[in-house]
């Protein structure tokens, strides 16, 4: 039953309220980085990555650290007003942490994510992520569907801009009007990929 | 960056038409496709950016002295974090209704790239006036960008215009006419990728068509 929930979530997040198509996060880097498939997938993952520790890890913090202070006060919501100073905070301490770790350990991968990685504390999907959870009772009360949540987050920005790369690859052959060049048709494109996502709608529940 | 006089009033401007933040400079995305669904909600946020992108610029352009290079990011952030909290607070006491149509997206202009390119390009090198007038060119640049896009969306996707119903200010423009032609994809996601890319199309047109002109 629980399993069959997290699936549900998963699928939910990655298909039918996909970040970049249906939720509009992220959507700076899904149009300034989606030029080659490659680059695309890397900074996919790197999104993933920090999305999924970012999504934890708030949450950690508004129920274990603000919440018990709260209370002190008699109310736990005494701090919430906190919430997103800290959220950014944790978010760019996160990718400093992140990166630090993967030049230590994984070289190959730190090379691999390195220009995606500072580029990343201002990606609204991120934070993005850590507000949605903040907002949804559900995800209030269960710390690992919040980190299934997260993780769907960053695996369907990753399939979206990675999808948008691979159009685009291919666009550069075709004559497009010249004031849709750039940011014009990528937008057209996305609106039919949007469209082909719409019919996702439904699934799960 | 085209600044043919360097005045305050050439800078406002600016930050309206030439370098439109949205339309130009195409910063600012995510809040632009996901709240011009309706005039309203694009009214609202317009508002929310503008306090928050004319007081971070205040206080960034009269820290400028004050920060060290390296943590400067890091200041801006939390500068704009403060704001974005007062605003947020704000919207949920007076219009609530609406702030729980924008969701996270006002929340989310902490990390609004418009607010801190003007605080990297403008606030943290020039003084309080000129800071002000970029804040308040851009802010209305922003806002009127929002306020083309959910006019046409809205227009389309709903058949008329409603703003404000919480205050009892309704403007429904001709509904009976039009409600039953909508096309309702024009308020769901793919009509807002499809909105901005010919708007943004419309535009590079326009300024290729004016650069031609001028040349002769």
């Amino acid at each position: 039953m629980e399993i069959g929930a997290l699936v549900g979530i998963f699928l939910s997040v990655v298909l039918v309220n996909n970040f970049v198509f249906a939720q509009f996060l992220g959507i700076c880097p899904f149009l300034g980085v989606s030029r080659k498939v490659d680059m695309a997938f890397g900074m996919g993952c790197a999104v993933t990555f920090v999305m999924t520790i970012s999504g934890v890890v708030t949450w950690l913090i508004v129920h274990g650290v603000l919440a018990p202070i709260g209370r002190q006060f008699g109310n736990p919501e005494a701090l919430y007003f906190l919430k997103y100073v800290i959220f950014i905070m944790v978010i760019a301490s996160m990718v400093q942490l992140v990166e630090m770790y993967l030049r230590k350990f994984f070289p190959a991968l730190y090379v691999a994510f390195g220009v995606f990685l500072p580029l990343i504390t201002t990606n609204c999907a991120i934070l993005g992520a850590c507000l949605l959870i903040d907002m949804n009772d559900v995800y209030q009360r269960s710390l690992l569907k919040s980190a299934v949540f997260a993780f769907g987050g960053g695996i369907g920005f990753m399939m979206a801009i990675t999808i948008m790369a691979g159009i685009r690859e291919h666009l550069r052959f075709s004559d497009v009007p010249k004031a849709l060049q750039g940011a014009g048709i990528t937008l057209l494109t996305a609106c039919i990929l949007a469209l082909a996502f719409m019919g996702f709608a439904g699934i799960g529940k | 960056m085209a600044e043919a006089n360097d005045t305050n009033l050439a800078q406002f401007k600016a930050g309206i038409l030439d370098n439109n933040p949205v339309l130009v400079q195409l910063l600012g995305m995510c809040p632009t496709l996901a709240v011009s669904n309706s005039v309203e909600n694009a009214l609202v946020m317009g508002a929310a950016v503008i306090f928050v992108l004319t007081m971070s610029n205040l206080i960034i352009s009269l820290l400028r002295n004050l920060i060290k290079p390296h943590v400067r990011i890091l200041i801006f952030t939390l500068t704009i974090a403060a704001f974005v909290t007062i605003a947020d607070l704000a919207l949920k006491a007076y219009v609530f209704e609406v702030s729980k149509k924008l969701g996270p997206f006002v929340p989310l202009i902490i990390v609004n790239c418009i607010i801190i390119c003007r605080a990297e390009v403008v606030a943290s090198k020039r003084n309080v006036w000129r800071s002000l007038a970029d804040a308040w060119g851009c802010g209305l640049g922003f806002t009127m960008a929002l306020c083309i896009l959910a006019v046409i969306r809205e227009m389309l996707g709903a058949g008329g215009i409603t703003i404000l119903r919480d205050l009892g200010w309704v403007w429904h423009l001709d509904a009976k006419t039009f409600e039953p032609h909508a096309w309702v994809v024009m308020i769901m996601p793919p009509g807002a990728f499809l909105t901005l890319g010919l708007v943004i199309g419309v535009v590079n047109h326009l300024r290729a068509h004016g650069a031609r002109k001028r040349g002769g």
